[in-house]
């Protein structure tokens, strides 16, 4: 088997991709993975959250209760008698998630006991713990003295601790560092000698855990506290109110930070942003020491924004030169902190840039950021910010580690492929396509064209990747006032689609998780066949933003379908709701069924079985009229949806009515005349952008 | 040469470390419907910003105003908080002479060595002007209410008489004529809109925009809005409201905030961008003149003044003073003999209006703006304040 670059999913030591459909199933599942850490069924022990009623270890037990407890798994919340109740504010959430009843049975599941710190309570031993997650509070000695509270009493138990930012090392557990917000976040860094069950575990109850190196803080914690520090420094330098330095971080990198801290509880996570700063500050200098102003307010556990009666009054605008002067102080230091990282090799360069936008937020991966800028950029960035801030250049880095940029890991961020000399398959790591995806599907597609490859199977990674959700709409901004921009979005991303179909011999697109939505649904169609699990729901939604499909979803999926099919698509694109898998066979999706059957078909087929499913004819020439009035079931009661629609029903009309070569120029053309609209700009793209716009 | 006495020998202002707000007229910009307090201290982060100023290089805070501001019980330390700097400081308040004697006490802040950097932030919304209920056993309504801008303008308890009365009662007193007093309203107003005309107003006043309660823009206030060029043909026109005294020959009551640094001798030099200039404390007075006598004040102060310094008006590279009469100026250039034509260039509150507390400091930051354009010299600033009170103060710039 060749790759261009290790899968993330190897990292876990959970096979490759290609593994999981040559063997027509995932490399474990749940009820396998929940044996080997619980025990088998009638025989199962507990899982122990310790620090329970915190706002980390509420979150992870409600997280874990609900995936838990189908498999008999109890959850023992335990801790301190009198700590605040951090867990009853949590159930009106599983409520919301789950419904009634289901959210019932979960809390039954959760058993909480109370104990003094010192001993364990004795009602422990009848729900035999076998998994710790610790969640008290960052001290280290106390973390230590828990560990061997419980290890004194029941001494295979694992154990996890979810709430440090100590290395392994000085700890003696493994670690787990959950992203905030806590019951919902599914990804967590994990610290372990080598992949283990509890890792396996998690990634068969559909949540991310990421492989990352035993150093002190976390990638996470790097980049968000680090992108604090840069943003008060910034605030500083200029007198900016923080609110105001909020929106210029949004603009440049994509988080709010001082909202964030706010949102979290400012007490909590002024603290542990200091506590992760300071730390890091000991270990490596001043880049990261922590600025006076997080100091006070890790003390006063003061809110960032002002009170509501203080509600801003005086607006704050900068010069294009002090614009920049914050940018050279956000991305100097971000970019300086993440040549470290990359020195330490902290994790694969795929998860590490994953991190940055699964849960920092960031608009674009730090890593996809330093690409496009380009190394000699990046140096002069982080030049600059040393000339406004020369402590920071004490602080050992590693421009070395910029000259790597042409290496395929740097190269293929989002989008990997790996064949085994008869069969293709190009992953995707990303939920939303953007120019870089693009750029890395093609040197993927070509990758494989050039071993020699016409076969493929274009799917998700099956890690960080757990659905996906369309379109980046950060992507279109500059299309908003700009048309030839839009042209060139719709013309670029949908020349790439179109290789799907005719650059290879056989394209199965292999939807699985929750969703395909959009854009990426537009790419996926494009393949010869389309295979989706039964859980998926498909959609294409841009009616409701609104915007016009510009990867040729408005004629593609009608070249491969007859009339009835085409009614039903243009139905899904006026109605903009979502259809199960099943519902969409026929006319868009060419198979279904159960994930670990349908992994089986996919290889089969792609291998050479063509009775697996059929493949439909494509029809270059113009289409006949399709019959929009035979539509029913649609809401005509909101103008603006309306007006959405027609533009939509007019983009179909032409660009089905056309020949394939000018149905591209056609739909290229609609959408990006809809997209400087000012409908459009009412609409949610146009909203996000004048928000970002009007700073 | 003589060597140039100071009050205080440790305190300097930086130069190129003030701005204000434009002053715009009462009810006449969105100012008037602002927290006061809080936009002074927004206002005064970004003015110090433009000045590049960090605020962590101060270490106290001087506030001055005259009207009563909603959380004003927290004076200075909640005006800190809203320019973003979490800093000590107290609130000074003298009715119109706010604006100069906060700049007095912050360098007696820093010549005492108690402090090493003073922000001087002086501001008043005269606008929707707050009411205070007072209860008064000895009154025979048992409950007093006054709204706070108007009726102590009309009242003052001391006399029993309007602050307007005070300008008819010196008119009088010194023989002044309508003619001279509507000659030199009509010459300041020139003197403003030359100021205008060639940049000077813009170096100190700073536009700043204004946003509501959800956080959209409703306003910039970039101009001193209300004031417009007059001719002394209208003024002549106008009807006296007491000897001297009409609406035009009469400040007009605004809104706005004004501020600037004093510092040390040493850090003076990497504050202002042109560190080569030196701007001292020399000399202060206070009189008070008889009952009802406000506008003659001042000329008393600036007697003292010159007395205690050994100098004279002769010696004044700048005069420049608070006249919310323009009888204020008549009786100075009377007591002094000295030309009017040549005080206040560039504008002053009788025609830019007067929000109270930041007045003398904006008239004290385009003064030393003056000097240095001058080359340097000594700049004297004066004014009136309620009580019959003269406030003078004399400053020297050299470099």
């Amino acid at each position: 088997m060749k790759q261009m670059r290790k899968s993330t999913l190897e990292e876990l030591g959970l096979g490759t991709v290609l593994d999981v459909f040559r063997n027509g199933k995932l490399p474990v599942d749940v009820e396998q993975a929940v044996t080997a850490v619980f025990g088998p069924p009638g025989d199962r022990g507990c899982m122990v959250i310790s620090g329970a009623n915190g706002v980390v270890g509420a979150g992870k037990l409600m997280q874990f209760a609900a995936r838990l407890y189908p498999y008999g798994v109890p959850i023992v919340a335990l801790d301190l008698a009198g700590a605040p109740d951090g867990i009853g504010k949590q159930f009106s959430g599983l409520r919301k998630a789950f419904g009634a009843d289901q959210s019932a049975e979960i809390a039954k599941s959760i058993i909480q006991l109370n104990y003094d710190g010192k001993s364990l309570p004795s009602a422990l031993k009848i729900y035999k713990p076998k998994f710790l997650l610790e969640a008290i509070p960052e001290k280290l000695e106390l973390k230590k003295a828990h560990y061997a509270l419980f290890r004194r009493e029941y001494p295979d138990i694992l154990i996890w601790s979810v709430t440090s930012g100590f290395p392994s090392e000085q700890l003696g557990v493994d670690i787990a560092h959950p992203a905030f917000p806590h019951e919902i976040n599914k990804i967590f860094e994990i610290v372990e000698k080598k992949p283990g069950p509890t890792s396996a575990l998690l990634w068969a109850l559909g949540l991310i855990p990421v492989e990352v190196s035993d150093h002190w803080s976390f990638v996470l914690d790097v980049f968000f506290c680090g992108l604090m520090q840069a943003s008060i420094r910034s605030s500083s330098m200029k007198n900016m109110p923080y609110w105001k330095t909020d929106k210029y971080i949004r603009k440049l990198v994509g988080p709010n930070p001082f909202r964030a801290h706010d949102a979290i509880g400012a007490r909590g996570a002024n603290f542990l942003t200091w506590s992760c700063l300071h730390h890091l500050y000991l270990q490596y200098g001043p880049l990261f020491e922590p600025v006076p102003e997080l100091v006070e307010r890790k003390d006063s556990g003061q809110n960032w924004y002002p009170p509501d009666h203080f509600r801003p009054l005086v607006n704050y605008s900068i010069s294009d030169r002090e614009r920049s002067e914050l940018e050279d102080v956000v991305f100097g230091s971000l970019f300086q902190m993440t040549t470290i990282m990359l020195h330490e090799r902290r994790a694969s360069l795929p998860a590490m840039n994953a991190i940055g936008e699964l849960c920092a937020q960031f608009t674009n991966g730090m890593l996809a950021t330093l690409r496009n800028r380009g190394a000699t950029a990046v140096l002069q960035t982080i030049e600059r910010y040393h000339a406004l801030h020369p402590e920071a250049a004490q602080t050992s880095w590693y421009p070395e580690e910029l000259n790597r940029m042409s290496e395929v890991e740097w190269q293929q961020l989002y989008v990997n492929a790996e064949h085994d000399g008869k069969v293709g398959f190009i992953q995707i790591s990303r939920e939303s396509y953007n120019s870089d995806v693009d750029a890395e599907l093609n040197r993927a597609m070509d990758w494989l064209l050039t071993q020699g490859i016409r076969r493929a199977i274009l799917c998700g990674d099956f890690h960080l990747s757990t659905q996906m959700v369309g379109a980046d709409t950060n992507e279109f901004f500059p299309a908003l006032n700009e048309k030839s921009e839009g042209v060139r979005i719709a013309a670029t991303w949908s020349a790439t689609a179109r290789r799907l179909h005719t650059d290879f011999d056989c394209t199965v697109g292999f939807i699985n998780g929750k969703r395909c939505m959009g854009g990426m649904l537009e790419l996926m169609m494009h393949c010869h066949y389309l295979f989706a699990t039964d859980a998926v729901v498909l959609s294409m939604p841009e009616v409701t933003l609104p915007v016009v499909p510009g990867m040729e979803g408005c004629h593609w999926p009608f070249r491969k379908t007859n009339e009835a099919g085409r009614l039903q698509l243009a139905k899904m694109l006026l109605a903009g709701r979502p259809v199960k898998a099943a519902e969409a066979l026929g006319w868009l999706v060419d198979r279904t069924g159960p994930q670990e059957s349908l992994l089986g078909e996919a290889w089969n087929l792609v291998n050479g079985d063509e009775s697996i499913a059929t493949r439909r004819p494509f029809e270059h020439e113009a289409l006949p009229p399709i019959r929009f009035g035979a539509i029913d079931g649609l809401d005509h009661s909101d103008a603006q949806l309306e007006q959405a629609r027609e533009a939509i029903r007019t983009t179909i009309k032409e660009a089905c009515g056309a020949n394939l070569t000018d149905a591209l120029r056609i739909q290229a053309e609609h959408s990006a005349a809809f997209m400087i609209s000012a409908l459009c700009h009412k609409g949610v793209v146009g909203a996000a952008w004048s928000k970002i716009a009007s700073i | 040469m003589r060597e140039v006495q100071t009050i205080f020998p440790e305190a300097r202002i930086p130069y190129g470390t003030w701005g204000c707000s434009y002053f715009p007229a009462w009810q006449a910009s969105p100012l008037a419907e602002v927290n006061i307090g809080q936009f002074a201290g927004e206002a005064m982060a970004r003015i110090m910003a433009l000045r590049k100023v960090q605020l962590q290089q101060l270490d106290y805070l001087v506030i001055g105003s005259t009207v009563p501001w909603h959380f004003k019980f927290w004076n200075a330390t909640v005006v800190s908080m809203c320019s973003g700097r979490r800093i000590p400081g107290f609130h000074v308040e003298q009715a119109c002479a706010t604006g100069l004697q906060a700049i007095l006490l912050a360098g007696a802040q820093v010549s005492s060595g108690a402090s090493q950097s003073v922000g001087v932030l002086t501001f008043d919304r005269t606008s929707d002007s707050p009411v205070g209920v007072f209860p008064e056993r000895r009154s025979y309504r048992r409950t007093e209410v006054i709204s706070d801008v108007w009726d102590n303008f009309g009242f003052d308890p001391a006399t029993g008489k309007a602050m307007l009365q005070s300008a008819g009662n010196i008119a009088r007193k010194y023989g002044l004529s309508r003619q001279e007093v509507d000659e030199l309203t009509a010459f300041r107003y020139e003197q403003y809109f030359q100021g205008r005309t060639s940049g000077f107003i813009q170096r100190c006043a700073v536009p700043l925009e204004i946003l509501n309660a959800q956080g959209k823009p409703m306003g910039v206030v970039d101009e001193d809005k209300g004031v417009k060029p007059i001719s002394l043909q209208s003024l002549r026109s106008m009807r006296e409201l007491d000897s001297c005294v009409t609406s035009g020959t009469q400040t007009h009551a605004a809104d706005g905030m004004a501020t600037l640094l004093v510092t040390t001798r040493e850090r003076a030099k990497t504050l202002s961008t042109r560190p080569e200039i030196d701007i001292r404390f020399v000399a202060k007075a206070e009189v008070r003149a008889g009952a009802s006598c406000m506008p003659e004040a001042p000329a008393l102060a600036v007697g003292q003044l010159l007395k205690n310094a050994g100098l004279s008006l002769a010696d004044m590279a700048v005069v420049k003073d608070h006249n919310p009469f323009a009888v204020n100026d008549a009786v100075f250039a009377r007591t002094f003999q000295y030309d009017w034509h040549k005080m206040n260039n560039n504008g002053c509150p009788l025609v830019w209006g007067h929000p109270q507390g930041p007045t003398l400091t904006r008239v004290v930051m385009e003064a030393l703006e003056e000097a240095v354009d001058l080359g340097g010299g000594y700049v004297l600033v004066f004014g009136c304040a309620a009580g019959d009170v003269g406030i003078a103060a004399l400053f020297k710039v050299d470099g």
